[in-house]
């Protein structure tokens, strides 16, 4: 029993520590919040289902195409969505047109995909039970994101560049830094990591359009915990839901469970409005 | 002795008035009249829009006009409409009459609101917006779960209301009349000192807390108000419905209720109204779209935000498309101040005065052992090299910076530190080095803030369009027309803020100033952008507002300004005070000459 | 095309700019020859970083700016640097949280490797005090060190023109020579460079010469050279408007 909440509460806490690294990344670049992180991780799991379930293709073909979709996601969303807003003098607007774009695509996936959870295919033939792929897998794709993240922030030019836009998006400019095309990348990358998430975690979540909403909420706590801009503080937090999530499930049950972390998520976050650890990048003034 | 024209004032007042009221009359008349043409399907969507429209007047004041992104508000539709058919079902309760339940089912929705909405005073913009979308989620879960009250999947019957509204067309008229009710508060709300707070705590939050505004108090109110409509609201679509269950109350609907008000554009009461009415009727005219309804509500929102974020209302604002006149000129007339300016019975003269009030921001001392007064009547002009510490000093005495030793005292009393918005009632007023308006609301009404904390009707009065609110209007209006024709500005009164010149801005931000009818007034950079003329004519002002007993703290960058008008100058150097004296003594002071140049 | 000796390096005429409606500059006219120190003097407030912002790209403008023959119209901060020109913009904002050495790559990031720390390596010998310190963060480095960084990040490029704005705020007077020091051999090298200072007595020392700006345009233009410069320099600034 313990074994089981455990390995689900960390499954899905690196899920949502994903989500959560996905605004992060996003929020680096560009200093706004969207609500296409959750979104992508929908599609994550939806491409994922489409493209070897329904379509039979390869498992390594269909991962590469989900992760496409959400690298295509990102772009579109740094596009039509955060760069008009960020010429404009009222910076709020970016809520509004991130939540328009979210919607879109989550209608449009609820659309032609259906409203109905269809199941997440199996993607290594090994069989069931123990230590299952749907729960190691959400774990390896977390680690190998944070791996990955910091190699690329501090062995290549490219990563450097994007701590550098994250810290002084001015002084980079000045220095001649590409900045609009650093912070799409940077938009790429955050819909790769997010729709890796919803990938890895298919089994688990299955190929739902309602995941969006429900990821784009759960995603964003480990944010707000841990500090925005902070990746590290995003994993702690994430895996301190997830196992808290799945405790209160078992103890009191679903519905119970939610209230549970919904009500523990306000009251921390009204006691400490910058988070459980404080921004990561303090803003130069 | 030179008059404003009242009669123009007045004129203005009476034309727009109608101009503004017309659509709802033709509304008003539609809806009465709809029965007559409508069939049984278009009077249940008509019944529909209405009940819609309840919840959205009040979220208006939430969302379009204290510009706080409450998503979730389909938790209150939620709420309401179990709370109501519950209590009429008597399942839980003894059986109550429906008015009852629905009175009950506002206070309910009251209390929720303010706890939904509270967090908004601590929290970001997004944080508040995912909050708000997480307490929509809860609550139909708790709906779904708790099935001993609200029957979980299966649901509850929703109430029915007594003779005449039983019928279909009677239950129509009752919510009509109460939609129509809903709107015509939430316009004598959007025209009362509480409406315009609400937009400058929007889009100008600092200048909002100079004039006194406190935010917390202001929200709370909005937020009870919007949480008992919505509840309404609740109880009402629980009876068109028949039968509620917990998959009614879905995000879509949260989402429709918040892109109507954006498609409707902020600071509206008609946008919105006319945005409710086109969601709700849109899906019904494009029949094979209706699973679309939810993706085209989001396109038309992103294409609003994107393309035009004023909404419906910017459209239909044909008063702000007429060209401006080129080459104005601003002209103030500093013989109305003596009229503005009446000091209230006992204030003779004072002094604010600064005592070795030192600040330190890490390791920098902004400002190092400081002494200064301004005393009633005079002009005090505060100098020196960019970091001196001038605009800290400022800062410090109008509440936005705490000083760590030193006493800040107006007539010897020390003012409480960080209480930014208690300086307004203290009479001390203060201007901002870039202009701080809120750009979609009219000259006039920029300057109507400042006088906010005047007004005595309480919101319940506005709400109701009592005698003592539209005496407050009156008066308020009357007195933002004297200091803008004081100030020069009166011809652009009803123009949009956002389109004057940055010139025309400052002066706006001083008529707002004078508002408070200040003891002291506090005046940051104020000659920056102006041209030479417009600077001569801003030092008459100045000149004059002294005259009139005000005392002035000149904080400018502009030398020969300071010059010019002042009786006393400071001159600031690396939070020190350098030298002090009259200008004739200052100019030819060999250090300040020096600290200027460098070296 | 190849400039002809007469065609100065940057040619301002007419320079317009602004933040949002405020405007802050009115017409400013302004020359640098190639291999000349221009100091650039002012009260605050007057606009001289307004006026460098104009020119690297970072404001929009109207008027004139053409840099060595080139119109700079609608030309991006980064195209700007790849002409020529380098902006150490003021307050030595360096990437903090990143090392001394991924600074100054950064300041190289168009150029292909080799080539990027060659030049890398150049700017660090300008400046041994950061050269030891070149894998520490730049957040343990002092105000001074920090301001000597954004100058060797300028210079990596090798650009024609360096503007510098305020180089020596917040730095003890040692440091402040050490970059003036740097000023000087740029200019025995032929680098042209426009010096925004406040400290007027050691850049008249330094530059040919001068300018002053007051209230959005240019009050005073001479040779540094020039009899009774300080009086009226003095006089620039605290003078009332013509009206």
């Amino acid at each position: 029993m313990v074994q089981s909440i455990v390995s689900t509460g960390v499954a899905i806490g690196c899920i949502y520590a994903l989500i959560g690294i996905t605004y992060n990344v996003m929020f680096s670049a560009s200093r706004v919040f969207s609500f296409t992180a959750g979104t992508l991780g929908m599609l994550g799991g939806v491409l994922g289902s489409l493209f070897i379930a329904r379509l039979g293709m390869p498992v390594a073909v269909g991962f590469l195409l989900a992760l496409a979709g959400g690298v295509i996601l990102g772009i579109v969303t740094e596009i039509v969505a955060v760069r008009p807003v960020l010429k404009s003098l009222d910076q709020h607007l970016y809520v509004l047109s991130t939540l328009a774009l979210a919607l879109m695509v989550q209608q449009f996936t609820a659309i032609e995909w259906g409203t109905e959870a269809r199941p997440f295919p199996r993607l290594f033939d090994i069989a069931r039970g123990g230590f299952d792929q749907q729960f190691w897998l959400p774990m390896l794709a977390c680690a190998s994101v944070i791996v990955g993240l910091e190699l690329l922030y501090r062995h290549t030019l490219i990563g450097r560049a994007f701590l550098a836009i994250a810290e002084d998006t001015y002084a980079a400019r000045a220095l001649g830094l590409p900045e609009r095309r650093l912070r799409m990348l940077s938009y790429a990358l955050a819909g790769a990591i997010g729709a890796l998430a919803g990938f890895a975690g298919g089994e688990m979540l299955l190929a739902f359009f309602g995941n969006g909403p429900m990821l784009t909420f759960y995603g964003f706590v480990p944010v707000a915990l841990g500090g925005m801009g902070n990746n590290r503080g995003a994993v702690v937090a994430g895996l301190l839901l997830g196992l808290f999530q799945q405790t209160a499930n078992f103890l009191v049950g679903g519905i119970f469970a939610s209230v549970a972390v919904f009500t523990v998520f306000i009251i921390v976050l009204l006691a400490r409005p910058e988070g459980l650890a404080g921004a990561a990048l303090q803003r130069r003034v | 002795m030179a008059q404003v024209r009242p009669s123009r004032a007045g004129a203005l007042g009476a034309t727009s008035t109608f101009g503004v009221a017309l659509p709802f009359l033709a509304l008003l008349v539609i809806g009465i009249a709809f029965p007559l043409f409508g069939g049984g399907y278009w009077g249940v969507i008509a019944t529909r829009a209405c009940v819609y429209w309840v919840l959205v007047s009040g979220l208006n004041l939430v969302v379009g006009f204290a510009g706080q992104i409450a998503i979730g508000w389909v938790a209150l539709l939620t709420l309401g409409a179990y709370t109501t058919s519950v209590l009429v079902a008597g399942n839980v309760t003894p059986a109550l009459p429906p008015y009852l339940a629905l009175a009950i089912a506002a206070v309910v929705g009251a209390i929720f609101g303010l706890i939904v909405g509270l967090p908004a005073l601590r929290l970001r913009t997004f944080y508040f917006a995912i909050t708000t979308l997480g307490f929509a989620t809860i609550v139909t879960q708790v709906a779904l779960a708790w099935q001993s009250v609200t029957g979980g999947g299966v649901g509850v019957a929703g109430p029915i209301f007594p003779k005449p509204f039983d019928s279909q067309w009677g239950f129509y008229y009752f919510c009509f009349g109460l939609a129509a009710i809903c709107t015509w508060m939430t316009a004598n709300i959007a025209a009362s000192r509480f409406g315009r707070a609400l937009t400058a705590i929007r889009d100008a939050e600092v200048a909002a807390e100079a004039c006194g505004i406190a935010k917390p108090a202001l929200l709370v109110l909005v937020f009870l108000f919007s949480g008992a409509v919505a509840a309404i609201a609740g109880g009402l679509f629980a009876s068109l419905q028949s039968y509620i269950t917990p998959d009614a109350f879905t995000l879509d609907l949260s989402v429709l209720f918040f892109i109507a008000i954006l498609i409707g554009g902020r600071s509206s009461i008609l946008g919105p109204l006319l945005g409710t009415i086109l969601l709700t009727v849109l899906p019904e005219f494009a029949a094979p779209l209706v699973a679309w309804s939810t993706f085209l509500y989001a396109v038309l929102l992103l294409v609003i935000v994107l393309a035009m974020p004023g909404g419906i209302a910017e459209l239909l604002d044909f008063k702000n498309r007429r060209p401006l006149e080129s080459g104005r000129a601003i002209v103030p007339r500093p013989e109305l101040l003596a009229r503005l300016l009446t000091a209230p019975a006992g204030a003779g003269a004072g002094a604010l005065t600064l005592e070795q009030v030192a600040l330190a921001f890490g390791g920098v001392h902004a400002i190092d052992g400081l002494d200064l007064e301004i005393r009633s009547g005079q002009i005090h002009g505060l100098i020196g090299p960019n970091g001196s510490g001038k605009t800290t000093t400022l800062n410090v005495i109008s509440g936005y910076y705490a000083q760590q030793s030193g006493a800040v005292r107006l007539n010897g009393a020390a003012l409480p530190v960080l209480a930014r918005h208690r300086r307004a009632h203290m009479r001390i007023a203060r201007t901002f080095q870039t202009p701080r308006i809120v750009g979609s609301a009219s000259v006039l009404q920029n300057v109507m803030i400042g006088g906010t904390i005047d007004g005595e009707c309480t919101f319940v009065e506005s709400l109701l369009s009592l005698p003592r609110h539209r005496r407050d209007e009156v008066l308020l209006r009357d007195t933002a027309m004297l200091a803008l024709a004081a100030v020069g500005l009166e011809r652009l009164a009803a123009v949009r803020a956002d389109r004057l010149q940055h010139s025309e801005l400052r002066f706006t931000e001083i008529a707002r100033a004078l508002m408070l009818r200040p003891a002291f007034l506090l005046l940051d950079e104020p000659a920056a952008g102006l041209s030479a003329e417009e600077i001569g004519r801003l030092g008459a002002l100045v000149v004059a507002i002294a005259r009139a007993g005000t005392g002035v703290l000149l904080v400018e960058h502009h030398a020969d300004l300071i010059f010019d008008i002042c009786h006393h100058v400071t001159v600031l150097n690396l939070g020190k005070n350098l030298a002090a004296g009259t200008p004739a003594e200052i100019r030819s002071h060999r250090e300040v000459v020096n600290a200027y140049l460098g070296g | 095309m190849p400039i002809s000796a007469a065609d100065p390096l940057l040619d301002i005429a007419g320079l317009s700019s602004g933040y949002g409606k405020i405007g802050v500059l009115h017409g400013v006219n302004l020359t640098i020859g190639a291999g000349e120190v221009v100091a650039l003097l002012g009260p605050n407030g007057a606009g001289k970083t307004t006026l460098l912002r104009a020119v690297s790209g970072l404001l929009p403008w109207s008027g004139s700016v053409r840099f060595a023959g080139r119109d700079l119209a609608g030309a991006s901060p980064r195209d700007i640097v790849k002409a020529g020109l380098a902006h150490v913009v003021e307050g030595h904002r360096v990437f903090t949280q990143l090392a001394v050495l991924d600074n100054l790559l950064l300041a190289a990031y168009d150029l292909p490797r080799g080539e990027r720390t060659a030049r890398v390596e150049e700017a660090l010998g300008l400046f041994p005090e950061i050269a030891a310190k070149r894998h520490e963060r730049a957040a343990a480095l002092s105000g001074g060190q920090q301001q000597i960084l954004a100058v060797a990040q300028g210079l990596v490029r090798r650009p024609r023109l360096l503007m510098l704005d305020e180089p020596s705020a917040g730095l003890s007077p040692v440091l402040v020579d050490r970059v003036l020091v740097v000023v000087r051999r740029l200019r025995e090298a032929g680098t042209a460079v426009l010096l925004v200072e406040q400290l007027i007595e050691k850049a008249l020392a330094l530059a040919d010469r001068v300018y002053a700006l007051a209230r959005g345009a240019i009050v005073l233009e001479a040779k540094t050279g020039e009899a009774d410069l300080p009086h009226r320099l003095e006089h620039a600034y605290l003078a009332t408007a013509s009206r």
